[in-house]
């Protein structure tokens, strides 16, 4: 029984303590960040920020193993990157490993060129900072927070309450999952013991039906319960979380600018 | 107009979409502070009305109405759910669907909230309804992480933060274990004593809500079967048992025992409150009065005993099939959980045995264990002699087959007949063995005739069914059910259990039973096995295991009724291994 991924863990950290609209700022950021135009140099940029919020996760004590899942999915797509830009980058050709040669405009799909492959590593970087920063973000700061939070950045109630429900339906998505996966072993259809391709081509169809047929049986349970409790009244809702800033807070909101502010002088001023 | 009066329906047809008549001609009153239970077979009508005094018929579940129908001066039909929620809440019977928020506190300030109530005034409802359901000092906890009956509790206290007129609980107890159901069932006893809340329930087990009732209504295919006070109801066993309703142990028995004087009381009396005690006391009197007489011996058991063995490793002459050694599972954290602490048990060919303990008790992992779908961090699963450590768990299928308490977790074929082929193909039988072998599996749980249906068009039941008729395809050696009589009526209860219970007697196999059922135990089970905190606590033959009541109460496991009185009834001379109403009879006769 791991504890889902995304899913608040109540720890006394500072980043737990920290005021969400700052933690909120952090992900904008990180967000902005990879936003920026991709060139091969931005790698020590993006090494900086990733660094910041590898710190981050170390003080708040989030566990790397519950990203095992995760962790699997993102291997498989930098593996996937660094093939296809090895293979298909037209900024450079370096060649790194030749396997014939077999042109198609600027590119030569025989040969991996060292370009491609540092730009792949690029994307790579990229792609894990953007994932970084929503999971610390969620994971440090309770639905309550996050709800107030977006409520003081006037954000529709009812969209607020779609993003925390979604969180709350994940950790209900792995554990039916985990419960699918093992009904179909018990009749001998073994998932985790098949090869990617495999998995691909025959594996899903026995777990995703039950599991849609699942999620829509308690997707209407939900909106049972919610509607019932007055959810979609046109009366404007009451805040329960009072939230403060203490000084703490504007120092860990300097920190983040601070160092957003150093990245973006390097990126356009190097 | 009666000024009390604050729930009516009269003449009320539901009609669902797709013209499914649920309801027909229902008429019921209620006053304010009134109890009333709602009983009835699956199917009979029960969620339709909580659905039609809620508004969520039609809101979220469209169809037609006829007749008048008022939850305090309101029509739930005309105003919409949210105005409705604040004279009439909604407990459903799954905890896990109606907590969605990530503490106790916000989530118990969702309902009022939404309504714009003041903040001052959501803490102090909120502070009111924690100390009413017992969880104060709870708010900060996630819901996720608390005990079934604590789910509940907490659902029903965001209900309360409503300030609902009406409350309408629709089975709160079904999904829950004994502790649970005590937990739950004392919160209601405690709102029901503690103001002039009308509260409708619907409910399977009616020896719970015996005492607290004021009005029952029994309903039978949508129409109201039998309606008055639970002396009245009670006290027609016959019409009872013809509707699906399981008539209370006690009013059973005494309704044989003594000709049809059910409660000893008058019966315009409007509220049975028999107690094992008082029924104990009554035959003890019958007894000295010469009115009864105690034979000294029990009747011949109608329980299985094991096959004798003859080969592999055998205890007092029965081949051990599933042995664990001292094994122990932990669940990573946080918090890490022991769910297992060096438990060895042997299970022999032949035997039925049943597991009961709490949830969390470690029954699920324990057959987990066995069937390869978990591996012990310590010690060692053996089948027939054999360690099971590197046999994968489809191969394992075909030895051990588990039949998991939700059937929808498998089922996704096309048809029922595909859905048993599937797991036939996967352990790699012949092809032109699947056909006849998944016919004669479906043909076993009688579900031939559905052999082409969609199974999501079955009811849970025979769903239930489909899921054992995939299991027994593999023909395994031992057959594990999880909790069998889940989300089934009165009359439903056993249908899996006496399908285990042929696969004892005509194949020879070994069953296994999870559940928190005691009659199924004492009616199927040869031996029982209590697990408590991941260990076990008590481990013999089933009458003798439910004659140790003071170690069964750590594990809130309640003998069933017929130990009850038997044990009360000892120094008459009553044999105190009894386990059933039957037994119990044979022994007292005029």
């Amino acid at each position: 029984m791991r504890a889902p991924v995304f899913r608040y863990t109540h720890l006394g950290t500072p980043i737990h303590r920290l005021h969400p609209l700052v933690k909120f700022l952090y992900v904008m950021l990180t967000l902005v960040l990879v936003m920026y135009p991709i060139r091969i140099t931005d790698i020590p940029i993006l090494l900086i920020w990733l660094g910041f919020s590898a710190v981050l996760w170390l003080i708040a004590r989030i566990e790397l193993r519950r990203f095992t899942t995760l962790m699997k999915i993102l291997v498989g797509t930098f593996i996937f990157l660094l093939l296809i830009q090895g293979f298909t980058y037209r900024g450079g050709h370096t060649p790194l490993i030749t396997f014939g040669h077999l042109r198609l405009w600027e590119a030569d799909l025989g040969v991996i060129t060292r370009e491609g492959v540092v730009f792949g590593l690029v994307l790579c970087v990229r792609i894990l900072v953007a994932t970084s920063s929503l999971p610390l973000f969620v994971m440090t700061t309770p639905t309550s927070g996050i709800m107030t939070a977006m409520g003081k950045l006037r954000i529709p109630q009812t969209a607020t309450f779609m993003f925390v429900s979604a969180l709350s339906f994940t950790t209900l998505l792995f554990e039916m999952w985990g419960s699918i996966v093992d009904a179909q072993k018990l009749r001998a259809f073994d998932i985790d013991s098949m090869n990617v391709i495999k998995r691909a081509f025959k594996a899903y169809i026995p777990i995703l039906t039950p599991l849609i047929l699942l999620l829509f049986r308690k997707a209407n349970d939900f909106q049972i319960a919610m509607e019932t409790k007055g959810f979609g009244a046109p009366i404007k809702p009451t805040e329960i979380e009072v939230l403060t800033a203490r000084p703490a807070d504007y120092a860990w909101l300097a920190f983040i600018i601070a160092v957003f502010v150093t990245c973006t002088v390097l990126k356009f001023g190097g | 107009m009666d000024e009390n009066k604050i729930l009516s329906l009269q003449d009320v047809i539901f009609t669902y979409e797709g013209e499914v008549v649920a309801l027909q001609n229902l008429s019921l009153t209620a006053r304010r502070g009134e109890f009333v239970v709602v009983l009835g077979a699956n199917g009979a009508g029960k969620s339709t009305l909580c659905y039609l005094l809620s508004g969520i018929a039609p809101h979220i579940y469209g169809g037609r109405r006829r007749g008048i129908v008022s939850v305090a001066g309101i029509d739930p039909w005309d105003e919409p759910l949210y105005v409705t929620s604040q004279v009439c809440g909604t407990l459903m019977q799954d905890p896990e669907v109606q907590l969605f928020m990530p503490t106790i506190r916000t989530e118990l300030a969702f309902g009022p909230s939404n309504l714009g109530v003041p903040r001052e005034e959501i803490l102090r409802r909120s502070k009111a309804a924690l100390s009413l359901v017992r969880m104060d000092g709870l708010e900060e906890r996630n819901p996720r992480d608390l005990s079934g009956g604590q789910k509940q509790r907490a659902a029903l206290a965001s209900v309360l933060t409503m300030q609902p007129r009406v409350l309408v609980l629709d089975e709160p107890t079904s999904q829950l274990d004994p502790a649970g159901r005590w937990e739950v069932g004392e919160a209601i006893e405690r709102l029901k004593r503690s103001g002039d809340l009308t509260i409708v329930m619907t409910t399977h087990e009616t020896e719970e809500i015996l005492h607290l009732a004021d009005q029952v209504i029994v309903l039978e295919r949508g129409e109201t079967a039998l309606m008055g006070t639970p002396a009245e109801v009670f006290s027609q066993t016959a019409r009872l048992e013809q509707a699906g309703v399981k008539t209370p142990a006690l009013i059973l028995f005494q309704s044989r025992v003594f000709s049809g004087r059910t409660t000893g009381k008058n019966a315009g009396e409007r509220k049975i409150t028999l107690t094992v005690d008082e029924v104990a006391q009554r035959v003890e009197s019958a007894v000295q009065a010469g009115e009864l007489k105690v034979r000294q011996t029990i009747p011949a058991s109608p329980i299985p005993h094991p096959a004798e063995g003859n080969s592999g490793t055998e205890k007092n002459g029965h081949t051990i099939l599933l042995e664990a050694r001292g094994i122990s599972v932990q669940y990573p954290g946080p918090p890490a959980v022991t769910a297992l602490k060096d438990v060895s048990m042997q299970v022999s060919q032949g035997e039925i045995v049943g597991i009961v303990g709490q949830n969390g008790s470690g029954k699920s992992t324990l057959v987990k264990c066995f069937v390869g779908l978990l591996r012990p961090s310590k010690g060692e699963v053996f089948f027939n002699g054999e360690s099971i450590r590197k046999i994968p768990v489809g191969e394992m299928s075909r030895r051990v087959g588990l039949v998991l308490q939700n059937p929808d977790y498998q089922l996704f074929t096309a048809s029922c007949l595909d859905e048993v082929r599937f797991g036939l193909r996967n352990v790699g039988v012949a092809e032109e063995e699947i056909q006849p072998r998944a016919e004669q599996a479906l043909r076993r749980v009688g579900l031939s005739e559905v052999a082409d249906l969609f199974p999501f068009r079955l009811s849970f039941g025979d769903r239930r069914k489909l899921a054992v008729a995939a299991t027994l395809a593999l023909e395994p050696q031992v057959l594990i059910l999880d909790e069998p009589t889940t989300a089934q009526d009165h009359r439903g209860r056993y249908q899996l259990a006496d399908l285990a219970k042929r696969f004892h007697d005509e194949q020879g196999g070994t069953v296994l039973m999870i559940t928190h059922d005691v009659d199924l135990i004492a009616h199927y089970a040869n031996r029982l096995i209590v697990l408590y905190n991941g260990q076990v606590l008590l481990d013999g033959p089933t009458a003798e295991v439910f004659t140790q009541v003071e170690k069964l109460r750590r594990s809130f496991v309640v003998p069933p009724v017929a130990t009850q009185l038997a044990i009360k009834l000892a120094p008459l001379g009553v044999p105190p291994d009894i386990m059933t109403l039957d037994q119990l009879y044979a022994v007292l006769g005029s």
